[in-house]
């Protein structure tokens, strides 16, 4: 090696010992600092949201993005407990017929104009007509504005559980300006009062959020708490991305094209672990999977037979094969340790059995003479055809003639619908369970219930349950729902189901929840 | 003349496609409602929605008001992206078009040179490794391929997007970079169909006494293999582009999927999944006009190629 050579060599390596210390020294004094202002943050998720006009759909998809972008009066905290996020507070008359909401003053939407009780007023009016639960106001009477910064809503009837339903995010009951009233479903102006305003959408292709420079942040709280808290936007721009195959989702995080999968594939998150460039999280309280029986039919018209598909079934095989292990098992209708957990009442004795021969015996009893029982599901989320499949197995091993119907989502939500036709459905509960006791029982009574035969006994208990004046009542009474559910086996509880998200590890800040937080997170 | 022939006979495809895609949107199951409402939704909900998209009308009333915007050239108006059927399909045309494209040159310069060779080196080792490379092309699902393709060029290599696509008038690089895995990807499946057919044509070619007459004439191998030879077998190789051309724009779906392109390919197929009815019918149609188009330019490269073929018109 020439002199010149080697010199230029030593200082090359002497420069590089330098930007390597030098590096490190910002490298620490950053982990010091924390939080960093400022870049743009990509999340992943695999279909474009129906609307961005939040009310009207209760698309997952739309919740992700449409949470950093709008707000409502009230929401769940951490807890699933109700918080005030655009209101002040709430004062409830003794007799349960007032709720008298006070406005936080001085927040700003998207356009620059600051909330008033006449937008509170115009967006509820506009719920009732295409929010995609618009029924959750059906207990308000009308809407009453006292002054720029309180409303009154006036109930039909004392409604305890109110608030509760209120604060769903399902398809939640946000806050838009007046002027956006009388647009129709999807035709709003797309304004907010959230930390990121939405600025640019290319279906299939990605949402742009930017920061809202004047987003008016709650300073009752120290930061961000279930959907509401105090809200720091830290990037200037977030992208929510689609990519629909799974493969190229989990190529595009390992080549740090994007930062944050909303669903990260099990095999992918083996296959990455130990990496020092990726983060997997796990939610394990996704989800319940269930299997709904069609009361009203045929077969499953009898009660005995539908006990018999319930005892015939081994949940640890049906949920760990179709989630790839991803499940706890858990017969109990609420997540274990939360306020309604009413323990294994009723699951004693039905959850988790596959007991063979005393399904054959109650098949026996129930007349069962090899008619074919069709089972309903999709090939849209893999999770409901793998538990088909696995469950067909298990009811042909105790003598049951199954036939399976995959069709695609809309399919199955619409031939679900129609009273007969169908014995059996495979579904995924998402939102559900997270919202509690009320919302699970909702599906199950009504006019038109999952399992399509209304249940007179659970009919009751439904109105019981949101009748219940105090925690206590209402817990006394959700155990006498399970136990109902554990009686009639219109729907088999499977398990509760995780989902896995993943992140690039400079994304600082982020927590699994319902959706991907866009705000409070940072890149190291 | 014969253009317009051609054109003409092409009405009556367009009416019965438009027939058949409106008659199959009322025959499906489920509609937009689902999408919308979600499981919890109640009957009453449902039917809101429907009512709301006009979705409880009789088909005929339907039918009635979409071909009557039809003739007067509105496509009409998507229930989920808020803009017309037109905007939502002729803006992803262009990446569907272009990915089409640049797999058809791909497909065509590399399946007929690979052809040529083969069929100059008849029975050589050389003839029978570019028929193992076709057949390799031929048999590997374009899926899989494309996710090959971003795990090498995006993930181990780096010098390749992922995924993701860049109008052409925003950044010229940009687009080529996000073009090229997907352009390789329909390419590579589809050079061994051309390269199988340009062989045998060829084969058929050079057995001919006008070929063994210019090459006693001393003509360059050059001259007579694509010259004369070629030239001769081209009107079977260029059917044989023409489909591709169909099956590339219909592969485009999957690609288009897997590299997480907003073509309309994906624009109909997430249509479908979710029930946006005039998109799938405005996006079918316009699909169904390009078809056309395609077959027209191949017919009126038969007679340019071929003036036996001119003539008998």
């Amino acid at each position: 090696m020439s002199e010149y050579r080697k010199r230029t060599s030593a200082l090359r390596a002497l420069a590089m010992g330098s930007l390597v210390a030098l590096t490190a020294a910002f490298a620490t004094s950053g982990a010091a600092l924390a939080q960093t202002m400022g870049g743009t943050v990509t999340v992943v998720h695999n279909s474009n949201p129906p609307s961005l006009d939040a009310m009207a759909t209760s698309s997952g998809q739309s919740r992700n993005v449409n949470m950093n972008v709008y707000e409502t009066l009230y929401g769940f905290d951490e807890n699933i407990v109700p918080m005030p996020i655009l209101a002040e507070g709430v004062d409830i008359s003794p007799d349960g017929l007032k709720y008298t909401f006070t406005l936080r003053k001085g927040v700003k939407f998207h356009n620059g104009d600051v909330m008033k009780a006449s937008d509170v007023k115009a967006s509820m009016e506009r719920y009732r007509k295409v929010g995609a639960t618009g029924n959750l106001l059906n207990a308000v009477e009308s809407f009453e504005i006292v002054d720029d910064y309180t409303i009154i809503f006036h109930m039909k009837a004392k409604t305890p559980t109110f608030l509760e339903s209120f604060s769903s995010p399902r398809a939640p009951a946000v806050i838009i300006p007046e002027e956006d009233f009388a647009a129709e479903a999807g035709k709003t102006s797309l304004v907010g009062t959230g930390p990121y305003k939405i600025t640019e959408y290319v279906p299939d292709s990605h949402v742009t959020l930017e920061k809202f420079a004047d987003y008016t942040q709650d300073t009752r709280y120290s930061g961000p708490d279930g959907f509401g808290g105090k809200k720091t936007a830290y990037f200037d721009k977030a992208i929510f991305r689609v990519i629909v195959e799974p493969g190229a989702q989990v190529a595009a995080l390992e080549a740090g094209e994007v930062d944050i999968l909303d669903v990260m594939p099990p095999s992918a998150a083996r296959r990455l672990e130990g990496s020092k460039d990726i983060e997997v999280q796990e939610n394990k309280l996704w989800a319940f999977s269930t299997f709904i029986l069609n009361a009203n039919d045929g077969l499953t018209s009898n009660v005995k037979f539908r006990e018999a598909v319930q005892v015939a079934l081994n949940m640890e095989e049906v949920v760990g094969i179709a989630t790839e292990g991803l499940f706890t098992l858990n017969g109990g209708w609420v997540y274990p340790g939360t306020t309604y957990d009413a323990g294994d009442i009723g699951a004693a004795d039905y959850y988790n059995k596959h007991d063979v021969e005393k399904a054959k015996a109650l098949l026996k009893e129930a007349g069962y003479n090899n008619e074919p029982f069709s089972l309903l599901t999709d090939n849209s989320i893999p999770v409901h055809n793998k538990t088909a499949v696995v469950i067909a197995e298990q009811l042909k091993a105790v003598g049951i003639n199954v036939v399976i119907n995959q069709v695609d989502w809309p399919s199955a939500l619409n031939l679900r619908m129609q009273d007969t036709g169908w014995n059996g459905w495979t579904l995924s509960m998402g939102i559900e369970p997270y919202l509690g006791p009320a919302a699970i029982t909702a599906t199950l009574a009504g006019t038109r219930p999952h399992f399509v035969k209304p249940d007179p006994v659970l009919e009751e208990l439904y109105k019981e349950l949101t009748a219940g004046e105090t925690v206590e009542a209402r817990k006394a009474t959700f155990a006498k729902i399970q136990k109902q559910l554990y009686t009639y086996f219109g729907i088999i509880k499977l398990g509760d189901i995780g989902l896995l998200q993943a992140t690039r590890s400079n994304i600082e800040g982020f927590k699994t929840f319902r959706f991907p937080r866009v705000y409070d997170i940072w890149r190291q | 003349m014969f253009v317009a022939r051609r054109l003409l006979s092409a009405i009556p495809v367009l009416a019965v496609v438009s027939v058949i895609t409106f008659l199959l949107m009322w025959l499906i199951p489920g509609d937009i409602s689902a999408e919308l409402g979600g499981t919890e939704a109640t009957p009453e909900i449902l039917e809101r929605i429907r009512e709301q998209f006009g979705l409880n009308k009789p088909i005929l009333e339907r039918a009635a008001q979409w071909y009557g915007a039809l003739f007067q050239g509105d496509l009409g108006h998507s229930y989920l992206l808020n803009r017309s059927v037109a905007d939502a399909v002729f803006e992803r045309l262009p990446v569907t078009l272009s990915l089409a494209a640049l797999g058809l040159v791909l497909a065509s310069v590399f399946g007929v040179l690979l052809g040529i060779l083969a069929a100059v080196r008849h029975n050589s080792w050389v003839d029978q490794s570019s028929m193992v490379g076709a057949l390799i092309g031929l048999s590997i699902p374009d899926f899989w391929f494309g996710l090959v393709l971003i795990i090498v060029f995006g993930v181990l290599l780096g010098w390749l997007p992922t995924g993701g696509y860049v109008p052409i008038t925003e950044d010229f690089l940009g687009w080529v970079r996000s073009m090229t895995l997907p352009a390789l990807t329909l390419a590579f499946t589809q050079m061994g169909v051309i390269a199988r057919m340009t062989r045998s044509s060829m084969l058929d070619v050079l057995d001919q006494d006008f070929i063994r007459t210019a090459r006693a004439k001393g003509m360059s191998a050059y001259t007579v293999v694509f010259k004369h030879a070629l030239r001769n077998a081209l009107v079977p190789i260029v059917t044989v582009m023409g489909l591709t051309a169909g099956v590339l724009l219909s592969g485009a779906v999957v690609i288009e999927s897997v590299f997480s392109l907003p073509g309309v390919g994906r624009l109909i197929v997430g249509s479908i999944q979710r029930r946006d009815f005039p998109i799938i019918q405005g996006g079918l149609l316009v699909t169904a006009c390009v078809f056309v188009f395609v077959n027209l330019v191949v017919d009126i490269l038969y007679g340019w190629l071929d003036p036996r073929v001119r003539n008998e018109r």
